[in-house]
């Protein structure tokens, strides 16, 4: 490892220190933290997107103009959107927008209703009924239930209401708007656990790709946060 | 103060919810349990698909879409690095790509975590960087007419019409395989629209264990081959390849971390329902 990997390493487990210091308290050393973590992604960021831009137009049209000529339509686009800071000619910077929205919609279009919708619905196609596995005939009249259900739930515009004495078409509609709502809860229950499996994940991942190969920097950095955050309760 | 009270006092302090939380990750990866993982049906069906030679013939060509920042590494750089294994094992040409500007440094990160991977291989024939990528899901379609129409260069700064793995492959059909490890919702979306929908190449998804259940129902309707979650799936697949990483490493202290918050939410619960009975009974 160079000298400036070693002091790399050292900055990414202590700033990943002071970083996890704010669940104990807000204390300097993690705004310092997350000014720095702020700046350093803008900036990493703008710099590989000029350099995209770079590369994708102005190299091909220094070096042949009269082939990629057209480039020059997308840059001039995107260059109106800047004069969306103007009072005059705000409204040039639409020209921009309209054109990038418009292939965006397009180019989503051609396929979405294909991929998102037709599929979908041929997915939820099962059969109902597999004499020689139970678990998948049983687990497709979930599907097909909570599907139905979770539909039920979101029907906002027209419904049967219960007048007086209730009606079998009510009664079903119920059922399946409780079917939806329980299907739905499972389906919370569910994320909410592999949220905390994520978080755990990145919590284990920086002990190991950042604390352990750098163990006095962690240590250091944990004296130093706690200092910081005993001087922030101290001045509350 | 009932007992029932002072407990409820303490579970309301996060600071020792953190502190218990971080102690039970660190010591397991400390002091290691060993405790067995098993492996799913789905992690298995990833890999017999990759090893099936009519599916995913050796030689064949494989794209890897790199759309993750540093924070999601822990669980989405373990899954690349098992599945590039199992790829180079089989002779598999890989072309890398990001469409999110951080993907040149989890790339990076990527070649200095597996060294062993890339051992052997030659930049330019076996595996290709392409860099990061702007136009979300514009650029997506326009690789898969033509790499080369889309960017002029490599990551390096190498023209891609040079490159002759990029020669070779140039469009959607070339490819056997596309993965998509994304810590994003939307990248799998890019990639059943204008890869899987107009070519039919076949997709695999590495996602996040948190946002798998939204990418779910396109694995369901059969638009991708399979899906890896989380760093579990990232063992699972570790086992299978036969190379132990992050993903392994890191199980014990899931296992204990989970247990904890489950002891929380049970001790949690119970305070709550204590608590909302006893203050039923006052109001009698």
């Amino acid at each position: 490892m160079s000298e400036v990997e070693v002091m790399g390493a050292w900055l990414a487990a202590v700033v990943v220190v002071w970083i996890y210091s704010f669940v104990y308290k807000d204390n300097v050393l993690y705004r310092f933290a997350e000014h720095l973590f702020v700046g350093t992604a803008a900036g990493y960021s703008i710099a590989l997107s000029l350099d995209s831009l770079n590369k994708t137009a102005f190299v091909p049209l220094g070096k042949d103009i009269v082939t990629n000529w057209h480039l020059i339509i997308p840059l001039l686009l995107g260059l109106t959107f800047f004069l969306k800071y103007s009072k005059k000619y705000y409204w040039v910077a639409r020209y921009g927008i309209g054109v990038n929205v418009a292939v965006g919609a397009a180019l989503a279009l051609r396929t979405a209703p294909m991929a998102n919708i037709i599929k979908q619905i041929n997915a939820a196609i099962v059969p109902l009924w597999t004499p020689t596995d139970l678990q998948t005939t049983f687990n497709n009249w979930l599907m097909v239930l909570i599907t139905l259900g979770g539909l039920t739930y979101f029907i906002f515009t027209l419904f049967p209401k219960a007048e007086g004495k209730s009606t079998s078409v009510h009664k079903i509609y119920r059922a399946f708007f409780l079917i939806g709502v329980y299907g739905m809860m499972v389906g919370f229950g569910a994320l909410f656990a592999n949220t905390i499996m994520t978080r755990v994940g990145f919590l284990i991942g920086i002990y190991l790709q950042y604390f352990q190969p750098q163990p006095y920097a962690a240590i250091i950095a944990v004296v130093l946060a706690v200092i910081a955050i005993a001087y922030a309760m101290r001045r509350k | 103060m009932t007992a029932i009270e002072k407990i409820d006092k303490i579970l309301s302090t996060r600071q020792l919810l953190y502190t218990l939380l971080i102690i039970a990750i660190i010591l397991p990866l400390i002091y290691p349990v060993g405790l067995p993982i098993g492996i799913s049906s789905r992690t298995k069906a990833v890999y017999d698909y990759i090893q099936d030679d009519s599916k995913v013939p050796p030689g064949s060509h494989v794209l890897i879409e790199i759309y993750y920042e540093v924070a999601a590494r822990a669980e989405l750089e373990p899954q690349v690095i098992a599945l590039m294994k199992q790829l180079f094992e089989k002779n598999c040409k890989l072309v890398f790509l990001s469409t999110i500007t951080y993907g040149p440094l989890a790339f990076q990160f990527l070649q200095a975590s597996a060294p062993d991977v890339f051992e052997g291989k030659t930049y330019g024939e076996d595996y290709v960087f392409l860099g990061y990528i702007a136009g979300q899901e514009s650029a997506v379609a326009s690789l898969a007419k033509s790499i080369t129409g889309t960017v002029a260069t490599d990551n390096y700064g190498n023209p891609t019409s040079s490159l002759p793995l990029i020669v070779e492959a140039n469009d959607a059909s070339a490819y056997a395989l596309v993965i998509v490890a994304s810590s994003g919702t939307d990248t799998f979306g890019w990639y059943v629209r204008q890869w899987y929908t107009p070519y039919h190449t076949p997709l695999l998804f590495g996602a996040l264990s948190v946002i798998a259940p939204s990418i779910e129902p396109y694995v369901n309707a059969g638009q991708a081959v399979g899906m890896l979650t989380g760093q579990r799936s990232a063992a699972e697949y570790e086992l299978l390849v036969g190379r132990k990483g992050l993903g392994i490493a890191s199980m014990d202290a899931q296992s204990f971390a989970h247990g904890l918050i489950l002891v929380f939410i049970i001790v949690g619960n119970i305070v709550f329902a204590y608590t909302k009975l006893s203050k039923r009974g006052e109001k009698k």
